[in-house]
């Protein structure tokens, strides 16, 4: 069974994809005010996703969410690189490095500067 | 439609266990045993449970009639029929259980008193009716039921991965039964204390202050996205011959699970509610009970109930997976209970249909989503569009949350999130974390105020 993964955009996530295939695959949630790619992942992929976080889960509508932030920073980086959708298994080699950013992310993640 | 009226207190008479006046409290506990409360730990040494949170919520009326850890009687007829000795219907064992060695050093009997300690200070007193031996493991399974014994709702047997559960198999062996009085009132910290409003104080303040004649609940132990605002919204317009008076916001506060919102957010999210408008504070208050929630979905519903018709409740809303972890129950087992029964549970009509049942009135809500045909937020029984549906999906707001992306605000109020940020900012992190979870552990959400107990 195929799962996904939503990458939420905000404007500097849509400048470095501007101009480019990608922009037809932006996705418009609530009315517009939210836009997200979405990225398919086949089955064994997600479970090997499941096991290397422990605390993401598949919710109701078959998206794998309450992964690191580290995972989704890298999912966009090679999603802006190869201007495609189709990274997984590019995000999938850098794994190692990703679990090392997650487990800083569990015990601090810098708070948003608004007032 | 006749109008309706405030409930009176579940089994008619609201308990009140607390006793202010330093002198005789000083001279209730004078010359009592004394036993340091100590958490439910699961096996690797994590706390799952504080029992002061149930003392409290007993003493203070939450919960009556109960008045303290039942007897073995009580224990049986809860877990056989879900009813107190007395009768009225009640779901869960409420137990202070100790160890073997704790037993043996106490060296208690029937007919003595507790001195029962908390952060170091006197904190309640108890006279021991009765000690006896459980079994945890068959105490955890009959309180939440089998797919053998309880077809019509459990789906799955419960085991260590359910939080509830786990509370009640990792309870000690020994359980001591007696009244609980609480003779150090607590002091609850910051922000708490703006949120405490125990039964009798909320009655009033429904009746007098806020001139609600009827009232409908509203469980959480989530910071409120624009789905919970507009369910609260729409449940509200049942009522009488007119719609509610008043939402009453009631969160549950104890034991947190990693990823949670912290309890700070989640009462200053519903708060922002209505300090911003989004609900009017006339019409909507923001409450707390302590109880380290055992996510039992029906069983837990009727608790839910009896807190909020206590409290002065007429109306509960309860959606679907209703305090629910995992899918160890039918996602509708609460609203099957509420509509019907479930006679394996000991009730053959719903548990306001029945003797000495609740007076509380139910609302069973199905789901809100955004419709983008429709361009607004749709309750899923008007909606036709349903294939365009955008669920709200709390896991994918916290993922929103955490990468520092603000959601818009038809998903979640601005100032709800600025309350999220708030408290962030004092964690240095959005959700529940271990550092939290070691603090509120050792601070807990109160402080007791230093009192001599004289010898006896």
């Amino acid at each position: 069974m195929v799962h996904y993964i939503g990458v939420i955009l905000d404007e500097s996530r849509l400048a470095k994809i501007k101009g480019t295939p990608l922009e037809e695959k932006i996705q418009d949630l609530f009315g517009g005010q939210l836009k997200m790619l979405v990225v398919e992942v086949p089955e064994e992929k997600s479970q090997e996703i499941l096991k290397a976080f422990d605390r993401a889960r598949i919710d109701s509508r078959g998206f794998i969410e309450d992964l690191p932030v580290a995972f989704k920073r890298a999912l966009f980086e090679e999603i802006a690189k190869a201007k495609s959708l189709d990274v997984i298994d590019k995000v999938l080699e850098r794994l190692p490095e990703i679990q090392e950013a997650a487990k800083k992310e569990s015990e601090y993640i810098p708070p948003p500067e608004i007032e | 439609m006749a109008k309706l009226n405030m409930p009176p207190p579940h089994g008619g008479e609201l308990v009140y266990r607390v006793i202010e006046k330093r002198e005789y409290a000083e001279s209730m506990a004078a010359g009592a045993i004394e036993f340091d409360l100590k958490a439910t730990t699961d096996p690797n040494g994590v706390p799952i449970r504080h029992v002061y949170r149930e003392i409290i919520s007993v003493c203070y009326g939450f919960f009556s009639p109960v008045e303290g850890s039942m007897t073995q009687n009580e224990l049986e007829r809860v877990l056989e029929e879900r009813r107190l000795e007395n009768g009225w219907v009640f779901p869960y064992p409420i137990l202070l259980d100790v160890s073997d060695d704790d037993l043996k050093a106490l060296d208690v009997k029937e007919g003595d008193r507790l001195l029962l300690k908390l952060k170091g200070q006197p904190f309640a007193v108890m006279d021991v009716e009765e000690i006896y031996k459980i079994d945890p493991k068959d105490v955890a399974t009959r309180t939440f039921g089998t797919p053998e014994k309880n077809p019509e709702v459990v789906r799955q047997p419960f085991d260590e991965k359910h939080p509830g559960w786990m509370i009640y198999r990792c309870m000690n062996p020994n359980v001591i039964a007696g009244k609980w009085t609480i003779i150090n009132p607590p002091k609850f910290r910051e922000p708490y204390d703006r949120f405490w409003l125990p039964p009798a104080e909320c009655r009033a303040v429904i009746k007098h202050v806020k001139k609600w004649r009827t009232c409908i609940a509203h469980q959480t132990r989530n910071v409120p996205h624009t789905g919970h605002e507009m369910l609260m919204k729409c449940a509200a317009y049942t009522g009488d011959i007119e719609p509610c008076h008043g939402i009453l916001v009631n969160a549950i506060i104890g034991a947190k699970r990693k990823g949670d919102y912290p309890n700070e957010a989640i009462l200053e999210g519903h708060e922002a509610v209505n300090k911003y408008g989004y609900i009017k504070p006339s019409r909507h208050m923001v409450t707390f009970t302590l109880w380290d929630m055992r996510y039992g979905n029906p069983i837990e519903s009727l608790l839910h109930g009896i807190i909020r018709q206590n409290m002065g409740c007429t109306h509960h809303m309860f959606g679907r997976d209703h305090a629910a972890v995992g899918e160890y129950y039918d996602k509708y087992a609460t609203q099957i209970l509420w509509s019907e029964g479930i006679p394996s549970f000991g009730f053959e009509a719903p548990p306001n249909e029945v003797d000495k049942g609740l007076k509380i009135i139910p609302q069973n809500m199905a789901e809100f989503w955004y419709c983008p045909v429709c361009g607004e937020i749709a309750y899923s029984e008007n909606c036709g569009h349903v294939k365009q549906k955008q669920k709200f999906s709390g896991s994918f707001l916290r993922g929103m949350v955490a990468e520092g992306v603000m959601p818009p605000k038809v998903v979640m109020r601005p100032e709800v999130y600025k309350a999220i940020v708030k408290w962030w900012k004092v964690f240095g992190y959005p959700f529940v974390n271990n550092k939290y979870l070691e603090n509120l552990n050792k601070e807990l959400e109160i402080d007791l105020a230093p009192m001599e107990i004289p010898k006896a």
